[in-house]
């Protein structure tokens, strides 16, 4: 191309490429992303098919073809986008892209494969309407899907080189630095300095004749962060633009982009445009010939971290190693070769054609006053919509995470969000309406950064994450002060020991104070800022760094050597998951059977109902896949195996004198410190108010989730000779404690339950037809009763109410059944595979609705007034609060209604124990017990279960009962009551079953369940046991997390040869 | 002529001056293990922090390499002055117990507890020997690797450098290392200290991580063994 001389003749060429643009866009174009993340997703594969497909089919004439740089929706790599219709064709297979192409040469859309939301699978047929687009300002950003980074020709067609031009007709340097004064542009590297002033200081430094240099600082070393590198290889020219007036603005001849060799695409896309501008006359000496000198060389930095910093980023550029030196003087005055240097951020510099083009006052609209234009985030972490984002400053958080990210990628929660890098901190979800500017970030003890956001669920340790980071800085401090060098590398010894379980609290405070001395003494940002991730995780998150000192548990299920594996150490009855699991993979069922049974009396009925945290931790969901169905399997071999080849150890010649122990409900938690007290030889005797024995598994779990005759059998097998069970016997009416005390027993152990659903508090709530859900499911269970009619309301998310949707189902004078909840189905606590199954045999759900008032005609209820919500803003929880809809209020006739908002304890039996001296909390109507040991008040009382937790898990309750028996075993013996926490690491070595290749990278097992026609008519049992094959394939799925803790008997043996 | 003042004494010193040579200057104690007139400062200890600004702006910097400012006010003892010393030596007591120079010092600021996990490390990376190389010997001869933990001193690629004329600058200058290799002549070695090594420096037959630069050493003259193939 022929070079330009004068300013006019490249308006000249401006006018007639946008003038040429008009006439070519009357066809199709398809646009695909190969950034650096788009090619690791397979954008080249893309790529080469769609040329193939182009030139066999002859259609260069009849479609464009555009591959262009990073678009920031790295998520949905690699995607097709077509314009001008913009139909955007996400994670695209191969043999999926005929069909695209022929879709956007035909003028039509390929539904099948438009991007959909992933959860409601709501189609989306343009780009601009899809939430992770919609709440964007992509002003900067936007440009990368028009412009093929490496052709000149499309950045000037999209308005590229205008304010370059703006520039050239003016030529005055103080308008351009009053620009961007007035814009209130802050640099984009961090620190927020404003680029005006520092321009504005760098002009009027130097000598006449004293070269002056602008750098572009593109040394972007923060795990997570790339949005520097998909600016410089989506849009060099917007960088040598933005370099270009920097210089004009201060007077500098010479400019530097300092840029890691790890970004190689973005070397090489800079290098081409340097070359395409100074061809074209934009970059060399007499710039259109205006006298202006201005060249651009590229610096490559060997990628250490440190180097990010200005003064370290000198010493690298003039050739020394990198190493910060004390400011002043500041490079404005001293910078390479001692001569005044103006250093600014990728990001920075491609904002100012922007402000230039546009005006500064139009580019300060955005944002809010302090803090204006847009910043480019890189969403990483646990989210749904990884990728790059521009949004305006002063955005809130939540808007970024939840609307544009799309929530968490798992079912965990959002816990925090991590800005700026390693030298930034952790903000909690309970901050999450903080806007985005670099004084409220700072403000909450983090940074702005280069834009860096890591969002962290719960399944992240908040320990682990500072351990990493300062792992990374360690590694990365230059290592000239001491404090930091050394600092990083002791404050990382101490993370290491807390997640290690050798942590003591006088380390906390050692780290602490550690903390706070580097942040003092450094002398550079990277060390000041080295302590934001200790210092932000420790002000939010210090509890959880006492929960691995003091009880050595890693809440997150993170840190190895407190975990172990997570199934074991997340049930609370430390069941050996991961064992039965490889037993069940190896086909040895009995052996499963008796690792299960050694936990866990109740395994038929843990196998139908419980709540399987285990699978919640499990690392193969936790890493981004499905978790292993443990409950499932557990099913599938106590379906198989005869319980009577278990046989418990007794435990006899201790306690030869046998003493009497008063067990006060026969629940799972009663029954189950009655098995273990009589396996210690002691006499237990059950009293209990309902007729037979079992408790809420009787009265309040449906005989299609629980047969009647599985529980029966599970304590049937529990019951011996020691143990005695005396029904229809009520506290405070047949018994008293004191009573039970006098008629010799030692210790007595309170397992009454909570049987008491609370009220909706609403007007008209107590007329006939209006029963809660405890009482609903009890009086069918228990007596047989059907209290369901006509047309029947539930009010409820959670299980229970689910549960009392189904059962009223399947009664017979209930002509349907709807269940209301408040928040939206992703909300509701019930578990989703019974929410499923309730909508499957034909129960109604309505979401978003809150009921106002119980109609009734003569005292008999007639319906509900309601009103609807909308999802408003999301709450501490992390979970989008229901907001009430005006006006939306409508009448629900209805001839039941269950109420199954939340269970208390029995107030009845709460007043027993407070009547008979035992400490009761009023306001959760729960017994208070000291936690570790189940203590109350009174001596030899103690008391567990949802009788203290509150409405619970039956998992929860056996874990009570287990605990109570060693502590009244304890208490009996006169041994001291309290138990250190003890790390569970898996002991036993399993031999891994070889995994049959096409077994390989198989999902979850989906839980087989019955004939949907057959279910409705009955109470016979809905989900059912697996085949064999079944579960050896979804057994093999386990990730053997024990593996890195045992090793085979052999092996040891060896080691110890070796060691002797 | 620059006006400041230091723990409350107004002083005017000619503009350039460091704040640690003002302080010294008015007889303020500061310590330092990195400093050493005749060479440039460095700032790597951060032992002579002081504090300059006031309120929320106040803020620690290095008193060898700032220098004052018009109307600076400087405090060279405050408490957060002093627990960040207290601390600074802590962690060189942790790692570099053996050297009597910080054992001085931590007595002296009544450090009287070491939290940390012990190392014994023989060098603090201060880079005295690399500035008296460099700037008094003229050699260049050692320099500074690597960066973060693997910061070390060395010659580039550990081969023996040609502009090493064997000075033993290094070595007197050493706060960490300066018991080493005066065996053959305690009386007159510096500290005497490399006859407490176990094994003594000259029975020991590998050197490589005895950190002395000089082949033969200067003092007692051994030649390190290089194990040739």
């Amino acid at each position: 191309m022929r070079r330009l001389n004068t300013i006019d003749d490249f308006i000249e060429l401006r006018r007639r490429i946008l003038s040429e643009k008009e006439i070519q866009y009357d066809h199709p174009t398809l646009v695909i992303c190969a950034g650096t993340g788009g090619q690791a997703s397979g954008s080249n594969d893309i790529i080469r098919i769609i040329k193939r497909y182009i030139l066999e089919h002859g259609l260069q004439e009849k479609i464009g073809f555009r591959i262009t740089g990073c678009q920031g929706f790295c998520e949905m790599d690699p995607f097709i986008l077509v314009q001008p219709g913009r139909q955007l064709y996400p994670q695209l297979k191969m043999e999926d892209v005929p069909r695209v192409i022929e879709a956007a040469l035909g003028g039509y859309v390929e539904e099948e494969l438009i991007y959909k939301d992933p959860k409601e699978q709501k189609k989306f047929f343009t780009q601009n309407d899809i939430p992770f687009f919609q709440k964007q300002t992509r002003t900067i950003l936007g440009n990368n899907e028009k412009i093929d980074p490496i052709r000149i020709l499309d950045y000037i067609e999209n308005g590229g080189y205008a304010a370059l031009q703006q520039v050239f007709q003016k030529l005055e340097p103080n308008w351009i630095i009053s620009e961007v004064l007035k814009s209130g542009l802050r640099g984009r590297g961090g620190a927020g300095f404003p680029t005006g002033k520092k321009w504005e200081l760098a002009g009027a430094v130097g000598k006449k004749g004293e070269p002056k240099y602008v750098v572009c600082n593109a040394d972007e070393g923060d795990p997570g962060a790339y949005m520097d590198r998909s600016l410089l290889e989506g849009n060099p020219h917007a960088i040598i633009e933005g370099m270009l007036i920097a210089g004009i603005a201060i007077g500098a001849t010479q400019g530097y982009i300092y840029v890691r060799s790890e970004y190689p695409l973005a070397i090489k896309h800079s290098l081409i445009a340097i070359r395409q501008a100074q061809d074209l006359g934009l970059l060399g000496n007499n710039i259109f010939g205006s006298g202006i000198d201005f060249n651009i060389d590229i610096v490559r930095g060997a990628g250490a971290f440190v180097c990010g910093e200005e003064t370290a980023l000198i010493k690298s550029v003039e050739g020394f190693m990198g190493e910060p030196r004390q400011r002043p003087p500041y490079p404005i005055e001293k910078g390479i070769g001692g001569h005044p240097t103006c250093i600014n951020n990728v990001e920075t510099l491609a904002n100012i054609p922007v402000i230039i083009e546009r005006g500064a006052d139009e580019y300060a609209k955005v944002g809010v006053p302090g803090n204006t234009g847009t910043k480019i985030f890189s969403l990483v972490g646990k989210i749904k919509n990884t990728g790059l984002v521009e949004v305006p400053l002063g955005i809130k958080i939540s808007d970024v995470v939840y609307d544009i990210g799309g929530g968490s990628v798992g079912e965990a929660k959002i816990k925090a969000i991590q800005t700026g890098g390693p030298s930034g901190g952790c903000i909690p979800a309970s901050m999450f309406d903080l806007p985005i500017d670099y004084d409220s970030l700072s403000k909450a003890g983090s940074i702005m950064g280069s834009g860096g956001l890591i969002v962290m669920d719960e399944n992240t340790c908040m320990v682990d994450v500072a351990k990493y980071f300062m792992n990374f800085l360690k590694d990365e401090s230059c290592g000239k002060c001491f404090t930091c060098r050394k600092g990083t590398q002791r404050m990382w010894e101490i993370l290491d020991d807390i997640t290690a379980g050798r942590g003591t609290l006088e380390q906390l405070d050692l780290l602490e104070e550690l903390a706070h001395v580097v942040k003092d003494t450094t002398m550079c940002g990277l060390g000041q800022s080295a302590s934001n991730p200790v210092l932000s995780t420790l002000r939010y998150f210090r509890e959880e760094y006492i929960e691995h000192i003091v009880n050595k548990r890693c809440p997150a299920g993170v840190c190895k050597d407190l975990v172990g594996a997570p199934c074991q150490t997340t049930c609370p009855l430390g069941t050996e998951a991961w064992r039965y699991v490889a037993h069940i993979a190896r086909g040895e069922y009995e052996e499963a059977y008796r690792v299960i049974r050694d936990a866990n009396p109740f395994p038929s009925v843990c196998a139908r109902v419980c709540n399987h945290p285990c699978e919640e931790k499990c690392r193969a969901g936790t890493s981004g896949g499905q978790p292993v169905a443990i409950r499932a399997l557990k099913r599938f071999i106590t379906d198989r195996i005869d319980p009577s080849i278990y046989k418990p150890i007794r435990n006899v010649i201790a306690n030869d004198n046998s003493a009497r122990i008063a067990i006060v409900g026969a629940g799972p938690a009663g029954l189950t410190c009655a098995h273990y007290l009589s396996l210690n030889g002691y006499k237990a005797t059950i009293f209990d108010s309902e007729k037979k024995p079992g408790g809420m598994m009787f009265t309040a779990i449906p005989g299609y989730r629980l047969p009647r005759e599985v529980i029966e059998k599970e304590i049937e097998s529990l019951i011996d000779d020691n143990i005695t069970i005396k029904s229809n016997h009520i506290l405070g009416k047949d018994i008293t404690i004191d009573g039970l005390f006098q008629d010799g027993y030692k210790a007595v152990f309170l397992a009454l339950g909570a049987h008491k659903s609370k009220r909706l508090e609403i007007e008209g709530e107590d007329v006939e037809g209006v029963y809660p859900s405890i009482q609903f499911l009890h009086s069918f269970n228990v007596s047989g009763r059907k209290l369901g009619k006509g047309m029947v309301g539930v009010i409820g998310g959670g299980n229970s109410a689910v549960d009392a949707a189904r059962v009223a189902l399947r009664q017979e004078d209930v002509a349907n059944v709807t269940v209301f909840y408040r928040r939206s189905r992703s909300e509701m606590p019930a578990f989703e595979e019974e929410i499923e199954a309730a909508i499957q045999e034909g129960v109604n759900l309505e979401t978003l609705i809150t009921p106002l008032r119980v109609l009734a005609t003569h005292g008999r209820l007639t319906g509900l007034e309601c009103q609807r919500n909308r999802l408003g803003e999301p709450d501490a929880s992390g979970r989008r609060r229901p907001v009430p809809i005006p006006g939306s209020e409508f009448i629900v006739p209805l001839d039941t209604l269950v109420v199954a908002i939340s269970e208390g304890s029995d107030i009845d039996s709460i007043a027993v124990a407070s009547s008979m001296k035992i400490d009761t909390d009023s306001r959760n109507s729960t017994v208070k017990v000291n936690p570790n040991t189940l203590c109350t008040n009174r001596s030899g009382v103690f008391a567990g279960g949802d009788l203290v937790t509150g409405p619970n898990t039956i998992v929860d309750a056996i874990a009570a009962g287990k605990r109570a028996a060693v502590m009244i075993d304890r208490y009996i013996r006169g041994v001291e009551l309290k138990q250190p926490p003890k790390i569970t690491l898996p002991m036993v070595f399993v031999q891994p079953a070889e995994v049959p290749e096409d077994m390989e990278q198989s999902s979850r097992i989906e839980v087989p369940r019955a004939m949907v026609q057959w279910r409705r008519r009955g109470f016979a049992e809905v989900e059912m046991s697996l085949t064999i094959n079944e579960a050896t394939r979804e057994a093999c799925r386990c990730l053997r997390c024990d593996l890195d803790f045992t090793r085979p008997k052999e092996q040891e043996r060896k080691q110890v040869e070796i060691r002797g | 002529m620059v006006n400041i003042n230091i723990n409350g004494v107004n002083l005017s010193v000619e503009e350039g001056t460091t704040l640690l040579e003002a302080a010294q200057f008015l007889g303020f104690p500061i310590p330092t293990l990195c400093h050493m007139e005749g060479l440039s400062p460095y700032g790597a200890c951060r032992l002579c922090v002081v504090e300059i600004g006031e309120g929320p702006k106040a803020r620690l910097v290095t008193s060898c390499t700032s220098r004052v400012e018009e109307g600076l006010r400087i405090r060279t003892a405050s408490s957060r002055v002093m627990k960040a010393r207290k601390m600074i030596l802590e962690l060189l007591l942790a790692s570099c117990p053996q050297s009597k120079v910080i054992q001085d010092l931590a007595s002296k600021f009544e450090v009287r507890r070491q939290r940390f996990r012990q190392e014994h490390e023989d060098c603090i990376l201060c880079g005295l020997c690399v500035r008296m190389c460099e700037e008094q010997m003229m050699a260049k001869a050692i320099g500074f690797r690597g960066r973060g933990e693997k910061r070390s001193i060395g010659t580039p690629f550990d081969i023996r450098s040609e502009q090493c004329r064997l000075c033993g600058g290094c070595m007197y200058v050493c706060p960490a290392c300066q018991l080493r290799c005066t065996y053959t002549e305690p009386d007159k070695a510096i500290c005497g200290g490399c006859a407490n090594i176990y094994p003594p420096c000259v029975e020991k037959e590998q050197f490589d991580d005895m950190m002395c630069y000089m082949d033969p050493c200067v003092a007692c003259e051994i030649i390190k063994k290089i194990e040739i193939k």
